[in-house]
């Protein structure tokens, strides 16, 4: 997570991001077959699943950073954690809405309540309180303790929530991907061709944008660093 | 065949809120480094005075 | 460990002392729950929907929203006064407050709902009595799961500025489980359905509990730091 922030490296993440999200929207637009029985819209799918992955991943980053920060008590960890919220909730966010665009033409409903589109929108909702509570609380160590909690206590809901609305009820198809009949099983190979290449270029989507975002956090922090400096020199 | 719609908006959607994310975050990085060399500039030459 | 349980012991004894004098928690949250049951009865025609369909939703959105207010309030008190400063000064271990926390706010809500009831009985006209034993037990896991995380996130919340509305934001989509749960376990025995039928809610929710107990006791310390 380090490497992006030190501006040699930049050049090569952003090339390499726009290279894989050429080769992505290639793949999506022009090499994958048109899926026989869902038509043209199952290539929202090729959003909606890396979407959905680096929501995941960024939260499961939230809450690694925040037990980091809790053991540590670095402000380093407290930066990453607060960017990676960021982002997962902007990924999040592009889940609930591709989800329900993808649902109306397929099942006729812009929103059921099944299983997954219920964690994903709780998920959302822990998030934003996340973000929420950062914002009302004032800048200092008391804001990274109490955000490193939230970070921890939401990460750990995850499991529960989604056992409880499995039960609950579940409508959405089972992930192709991933299944009992082994990776991409239930697939035509070119998609999970151009699925994979779109989950790269997200993943490094989200590398670029979590550089990005530290990146403002670390300037804001040496801002505040030379005006105290300032304040207390005269 | 009459879902292109659909999938039109599902694009401008995705494409529009990472741009406008991406858009906000390069605002805030330049506002933040104009700050920053104003401060430096106003600290040396108080530091010169 | 005897000591421990003093020290919490004595911190509950406080909670209650306060209560049992000035009965400001449990008048609110009785009748704010009393007010939710009676708002719902009103969007919900009883007339045209079955009591035993609705009711149990009903009966754990009370439940909720006024165990929120208990929850805001409880720590409230100790930081109008600057008694959160003084119980932290004492050579108490910050689980000990946690825990006395817990268990005060747990006693709060039980006797919030042991009085809402038979209130739920009467206006929804459904004979809670034959599966009384059950139904103790899955609202007692649930209260405990709703009190685990709610006292560490009350913790948390009462030194922010916008604490009443930060609670809730931040409890409410946690507790989900929590509520879903209930609420089936809830409808199940009104349905006349044996415990034994609903093990893998049970098993969720102590999971829950446990969790949140857990995380709390690892996490109180960073919270209730000056």
């Amino acid at each position: 997570m380090n490497g992006e922030n030190n501006d040699d490296n930049k050049p090569v993440l952003l090339w390499l991001t726009a290279a894989a999200f050429a080769a992505a929207l290639y793949a999506i637009f022009f090499y994958v077959p048109t899926e026989r029985t869902e038509g043209v819209v199952q290539r929202i799918m090729y959003f909606h699943i890396p979407s959905a992955w680096i929501a995941f991943f960024a939260f499961f980053i939230v809450f690694l950073c925040s037990i980091l920060f809790l053991w540590k008590k670095e402000r380093e960890w407290d930066i990453y954690a607060m960017a990676s919220a960021e982002i997962g909730v902007l990924f999040c966010s592009l889940v609930l809405v591709t989800g329900p665009i993808w649902a109306k033409p397929i099942w006729g409903t812009w929103w059921v309540w099944d299983a997954r589109l219920t964690s994903t929108l709780i998920l959302w909702l822990i998030y934003v309180a996340y973000l929420m509570l950062r914002i009302h609380t004032d800048p200092g160590s008391m804001r990274a303790r109490y955000a490193a909690v939230v970070g921890i206590v939401g990460f750990l809901d995850i499991p529960i929530i989604h056992f409880s609305v499995l039960w609950w009820r579940t409508f959405h198809p089972q992930p192709k991907m991933i299944s009992a009949q082994g990776l991409g099983a239930g697939m035509a190979p070119s998609m999970v061709g151009a699925l994979l290449i779109s989950l790269t270029a997200f993943t490094l989507l989200y590398f670029l944008l979590m550089g990005q975002r530290i990146n403002i956090e670390k300037l804001k922090d040496e801002i505040d660093r030379l005006k105290k400096e300032n304040l207390y020199s005269h | 065949m009459d879902n292109l719609g659909f999938l039109f908006a599902a694009n401008v959607f995705v494409w529009g809120a990472i741009f406008f994310y991406v858009f906000r975050l390069g605002r805030s990085a330049n506002t933040l480094k104009k700050d920053l060399e104003a401060l430096k500039e106003s600290l040396h030459k108080s530091a010169n005075k | 460990m005897n000591r421990y349980c003093n020290q919490v012991l004595a911190l509950v004894w406080k909670d209650l002392a306060i209560e049992i004098k000035t009965k400001e928690l449990f008048s609110s949250m009785f009748i704010f729950a009393a007010l939710v049951i009676l708002i719902f009865i009103f969007s919900a025609d009883l007339s045209v929907v079955n009591a035993y369909d609705v009711g149990p939703g009903i009966l754990w959105v009370a439940f909720v929203f006024s165990g929120a207010i208990g929850l805001n309030r409880s720590f409230m008190l100790e930081k109008e006064n600057g008694c959160l400063q003084g119980l932290m000064l004492t050579p108490a271990d910050r689980t000990a407050i946690y825990f006395g926390k817990l268990i005060s706010n747990l006693v709060f809500l039980t006797v919030m709902e042991t009085f809402i009831l038979p209130l739920f009985m009467i206006f929804f006209n459904v004979d809670l009595l034959p599966r009384l034993g059950p139904l103790a037990l899955v609202i007692f896991i649930g209260t405990l799961g709703i009190c685990a995380l709610g006292t560490l996130l009350s913790s948390l919340a009462s030194n922010l500025k916008a604490r009443e509305i930060m609670l809730p934001i931040l409890l409410y989509p946690l507790l989900v489980p929590v509520v879903i749960g209930s609420v089936r376990m809830t409808s199940l025995l009104l349905a006349g359905k044996p415990l034994s039928s609903m093990i893998n809610w049970l098993g969720l929710i102590a999971c829950f509990d446990i969790i949140y107990i857990g995380v709390s006791i690892m996490t109180i310390d960073h919270i209730l730091e000056e």
